[in-house]
């Protein structure tokens, strides 16, 4: 007998690691603790078919659709509320899988119309999707179709529509008033193959964010008012950008078609907005297709001219030439705006900067104060200019023994020449007795895209660009700085406002004609406190905090 | 030879849900005993575990194992105890007889539980159709506490309990455990996704436990007379204890009948102390053991089936809520499982895809096929339907329950389906003999 073996030494233990290995169809993948299989497959590049899950709502397992095989459990398993566990070996493309989904399918289908040429919901549909993937061609269901009569076609709210027909019970609808909004509108009424969505007692469903409901809703169930059967999805060009509601900053893809602007979507981007929009800014959509001033004008006497845009810009510098020289560069006002992007109001600095001019600012307005669900917390809008902190950074408060807004408007000083970098959206625009105090200067420019009394009053008048047609940067509320993107060229001889303000510079001797937007940020970022670190790569990824606290946007 | 009653032994006494006729039988003894007698909560939890009582209603899940399951350390929350009164099992009507007749048996029991679980809340939840079974329940209630069995420091011993009665609104699937605890809550009674279960996070997000009404009431039992005196009782240690059995359907004499765990069902149907044969001498066609939910047994299936867990199992059917619905020759196999079908497909709560849209469809095909509009693939049809909602791929069981006697009555009385669709009318039974007239 040989000697007994020396006692091995005590493995050490294993390192502590902070993420779990999940092993999908045989390929193992690091995920982070804290998501679900669904979730984790999609970081291993695997789709489980679902309806009911979504990120941001409460774990249901609803609708079965996610059915897997998980190794060592002889059940079929839902992935969503899988526990989920370190070493789990989860397999998503047995036989067993495959029929479970299209089983499931063809559940959902039985009772549903199947018209989705006349759906609204065709082309961004999960069940068109889903069938298309994982069902089978053909249903055995013979029977008479289930129909919600007296609950199609219906608003149920100011912007939300219902087509129960079309329902597949999901809840998510349900669960995003009741945990997000935390309104609770929407429930399940009746049981069983009944089962429909509507409102409490027909109250409306009508919370600032009602119409995330028909975002989560993965079907035609819900749409909304403004966007429904006004166009086939597919047709649409989604181009990134920021919502211009408020200074919460909501990250929006706007969706245009032949340069006409149909809808907002949320884009997704966890430290801000997440999945959700308000009611107010998703609808501002419409707003920019609104074009009524689309030629320059000036006003000769009491005629008023149209110009080339060249030439109306001249006028407006020659007007200055001349006020510097007469009463020096101290008789002139420049107001920005809240509703302009950081390079565009760095731009109207710097031209007040050049001639020697300190008297500017931007117009205070907090008649808005809006709500925002990030994925960690809620964020409180305090301006209704999407730009707020962004036109203060960029310097657009009056300078030393500078003049300010207020007092023009509360008539302590007559400027004798004022221009307004933005018309459109200025609050004192349509007030008479605002107006009459700015027009109290002896020249008045303005660049707009829409009119009103300001427009109205203005010796001059150029055509800008809505927030479609321009590229920009916003910083919201948090100090995020946030890139939107050109989804179309303005119309001819309309311009963005940051190239009407090139051409100003230029004509009073400063700057450069050929400066983009990204050149203009080049200069914001070596002459601006905070703004040193936001690269284009940054912007392009998400926004960044400026003073350099940098939150990844990566998709959940 | 019938046994002597435990469950029943006071059912049918006057004033038998007074409590002093109770105090009168040695009621509430027990509670005195344990409470004041220096007995530990894990002592009763043990005793419990020892008399192999399992759960009666529907699973049969042992009692005290699954009391086992509350956390020992329930960080700070309370524990609650949630008596299932919702009894609504086609064919079942034994916890209602335990209530209206001798509900502080009852509340003897479910104290008791609370005690061994630690649990100063519990609640009844009653079938909302019980309108009187709950007044008298209410009633006892009163009762007890004015003779401080119930409230603060019950019986100087340091325990206290109180006691709520909930009237459900009339859904089947409030009877499910979660799917009551949501129903408690105020909210939509459906079944929640488990884990986690609700010896873990019930009622409130509190570690709950739900029992029966027969379970609590045999609680009482298991601890005034001992767990090896329980645990005797009844075929062996696996199914003990005495057991109520709800027989209906085409006998000379349907009711509640007391009896050992693991009964004869032959005993059942025909001995003189409990179903006294077939009515009109008619032949036994179908028995359904345990409640819609079960399979259905033919009449040679009932040679040698005991009433018990293990018995029907061995059955590929359940002893469930121990409903024994009995069919003779004359019944239409397809009408039968069309009413169930209609059963479920009326209680379905609706989260579930596949329970959602099968029952219903299941129930229009049956219908079809009974109205004579049946197709060749039809009978196929049902069984493909019922395996595409079955096998646990939905939230609750409820999905499984409602195949059972779809598939059950295909599988063994194929050749009726058949003749049904090919001749397009009933083999047997009324319907058959007027569509012989009329066709
Ligand atoms: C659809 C469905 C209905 C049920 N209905 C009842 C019922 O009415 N009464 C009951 O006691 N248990 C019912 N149960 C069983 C309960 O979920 C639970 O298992 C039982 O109340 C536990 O008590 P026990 O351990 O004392 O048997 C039902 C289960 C299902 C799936
Ligand atoms: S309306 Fe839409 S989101 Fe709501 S339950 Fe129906 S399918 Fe789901
Ligand atoms: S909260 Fe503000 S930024 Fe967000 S969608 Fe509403 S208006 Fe737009
Ligand atoms: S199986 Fe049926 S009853 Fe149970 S939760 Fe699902 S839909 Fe509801
Ligand atoms: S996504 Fe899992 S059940 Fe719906």
């Amino acid at each position: 007998m040989s000697a007994p073996a020396p006692p091995a030494p005590a493995a050490p233990p294993p390192p502590k690691k902070d993420t779990l290995t999940i092993v999908f169809d045989g390929k193992p993948i690091e995920v982070p603790p804290g998501i679900n299989l669904i979730e984790a497959a999609k970081l291993a590049g695997i789709e489980i078919p679902h309806f009911c899950f979504h990120p941001r709502l409460s774990v249901v397992g609803q609708c079965r659709m996610c059915l897997v095989e998980i190794e060592g459990i002889p059940k079929i398993q839902a992935a969503c509320t899988t526990p989920i566990k370190d070493g789990l070996a989860v397999k998503t493309t047995t036989q067993k899988v495959r029929e479970s989904r299209a089983a499931n399918m063809e559940f959902l289908l039985i009772n549903h119309p199947l018209d989705c040429p006349i759906c609204d919901q065709a082309g961004e549909c999960k069940l068109q999707d889903n069938a298309f993937g994982y069902g089978e061609q053909r249903s055995r269901y013979d029977e008479r179709k289930r129909q919600y009569a007296g609950y199609d076609r219906t608003a149920i709210g100011p912007h939300v529509v219902a087509d129960m027909t079309r329902c597949i019970q999901c809840t998510r609808c349900i669960r995003f008033c009741q945990e997000i909004a935390g309104t609770g509108e929407l429930t399940f009424l009746d049981r069983g193959g009944r089962t429909l969505v509507w409102t409490h007692d027909g109250k409306p469903l009508a919370n600032d964010w009602s119409a995330c409901a028909a975002d989560v809703c993965p079907v035609g169930a819900l749409t909304t008012k403004e966007f429904r059967f006004r166009r086939r999805v597919w047709d649409l060009k989604k181009t990134p950008s920021v919502c211009p509601g408020c200074n919460i900053g909501c990250n929006i893809s706007i969706e245009d078609r032949d340069s006409v602007v149909y809808r907002f979507l949320p884009r997704l981007n966890p430290a801000v907005n997440d999945y959700w929009l308000c009611d107010y800014g998703r609808f501002l959509s419409e707003s920019l297709n609104a074009r009524e001033i689309s030629k320059a004008t000036v006003r000769e006497g009491s005629d008023v001219r149209d110009a080339i845009v060249p030439a109306a810009v001249e006028r407006i510098a020659s007007e200055i030439r001349s006020t510097i020289e007469t009463d020096g560069p101290s008789a002139i006002f420049f107001l920005g705006s809240a509703h302009l992007s950081n390079e565009e109001n760095f731009l109207l600095r710097k031209i007040a900067d050049h001639i020697g001019c300190g008297n500017r600012d931007v117009v205070v307005d907090r008649s808005r104060v809006r709500r925002m669900k990030s994925k960690t917390e809620w964020i409180e809008g305090d301006h209704a200019g999407a730009n707020y902190a962004g036109a203060r950074d960029m310097g657009l408060s009056p300078g030393p023994g500078g003049h300010g807004l207020t007092d023009v408007l509360e008539g302590r000083w007559i400027p004798q020449i004022v221009v307004v970098a933005d018309a459109s959206f200025a609050a004192a625009a349509d007030d008479a007795e605002k107006v009459g105090r700015l027009r109290g200067a002896r020249f008045l420019a303005v660049a707009a895209r829409t009119a009103n009394s300001l427009t109205r009053a203005a010796d001059v008048v150029l055509p800008a660009a809505s927030l479609a047609q321009k590229e920009g940067s916003f910083t919201n509320v948090q100090g995020r700085v946030q890139w939107f993107q050109r989804a179309f060229l303005p119309p001819p001889p309309a311009r963005a406002h940051w190239e009407l303000l090139l051409l100003l510079g230029v004509a009073l001797g400063w700057g450069d004609r050929n400066w983009t937007p990204a050149a203009v940020r080049t200069q914001i970022r070596e002459e601006v406190e905070g703004y040193d670190e936001v690269t284009e790569q940054e912007l392009a990824g998400g926004g960044l905090m400026k003073k350099g606290l940098f939150v990844s946007t990566g998709a959940v | 030879m019938k046994s002597e009653p435990v469950l029943l032994a006071r059912v049918g006494r006057e004033r038998s849900q007074a409590i002093d006729t109770y105090l009168a039988d040695g009621g509430y003894e027990t509670l005195r005993k344990v409470l004041t007698g220096g007995w530990t909560p894990e002592a009763v939890t043990e005793e419990v575990k020892k008399s192999g009582l399992r759960g009666r209603g529907g699973a049969g899940f042992p009692t005290g194992v699954k009391w086992g399951f509350v956390p020992k350390d329930t960080k700070g929350k309370p524990v609650y105890l949630l008596c299932n009164a919702d009894e609504s099992e086609p064919g079942t009507f034994k916890d209602r007889l335990l209530m209206e007749e001798d509900p502080h048996q009852m509340l003897e029991g479910q104290i008791l539980s609370a005690f061994a679980l630690r649990c100063h809340t519990s609640y009844v939840y009653i079938r909302g159709e019980f309108f009187h079974g709950a007044r008298v329940l209410q009633r006892a209630i009163d009762e007890a506490y004015e003779k401080g069995f119930l409230g603060e420091n019950i019986l100087g011993s340091g325990f206290s309990h109180d006691v709520t009665v909930h009237r459900g609104a009339g859904a089947y699937i409030c009877g499910e455990e979660t799917g009551l605890i949501e129903s408690l809550e105020g909210k939509r009674g459906q079944p929640r996704v488990k884990p986690p279960f609700p010896a873990v996070v019930g009622v409130f997000g509190a570690p709950t436990i739900v029992n029966n009404v027969e379970t609590l009431c045999c609680v009482t039992h298991v601890l005034k007379r001992g767990a090896d005196w329980f645990a005797k009782i009844g075929r062996n240690e696996k199914n003990s204890g005495p057991k109520l059995y709800c027989l209906s359907g085409h006998v000379n004499r349907p009711g509640v009948y007391e009896a050992p765990m693991g009964l004869q069902m032959k005993e059942l149907l025909f001995g003189d102390d409990y179903g006294r044969g077939m009515k009109d001498g008619r032949k036994v066609k179908a028995v359904i053991p345990g409640g819609a939910s079960a399979a259905m047994l033919t009449a040679g299936e009932i040679e040698d089936c005991p009433l018990d867990f293990d018995g029907l199992a061995a059955k590929k059917s359940m002893l469930g809520s121990a409903a024994i619905i009995v069919m003779n020759e004359d019944t239409c196999i397809v009408d039968a499982a069309t009413n169930l079908a209609k059963f479920f497909s009326h209680e379905s709560c609706g989260q579930c895809t596949p329970c959602r849209e099968g029952t219903p469809w299941l129930h229009r095909v049956l219908s079809r096929i009974e109205a004579g509009e049946g197709r060749a693939e039809d009978v196929e049809l049902l069984e493909k339907i019922s395996n595409q909602m079955g096998n646990g791929i939905t939230l609750c069981v409820f999905a499984d329950a409602a195949i059972a006697p779809v598939l059950s009555s295909i599988g063994k009385f194929r050749d009726e389906y058949r003749y049904h669709v090919e001749n397009k009318r009933c083999l047997v039974g009324p319907r058959a003999a007027v569509e012989a007239v009329t066709a």
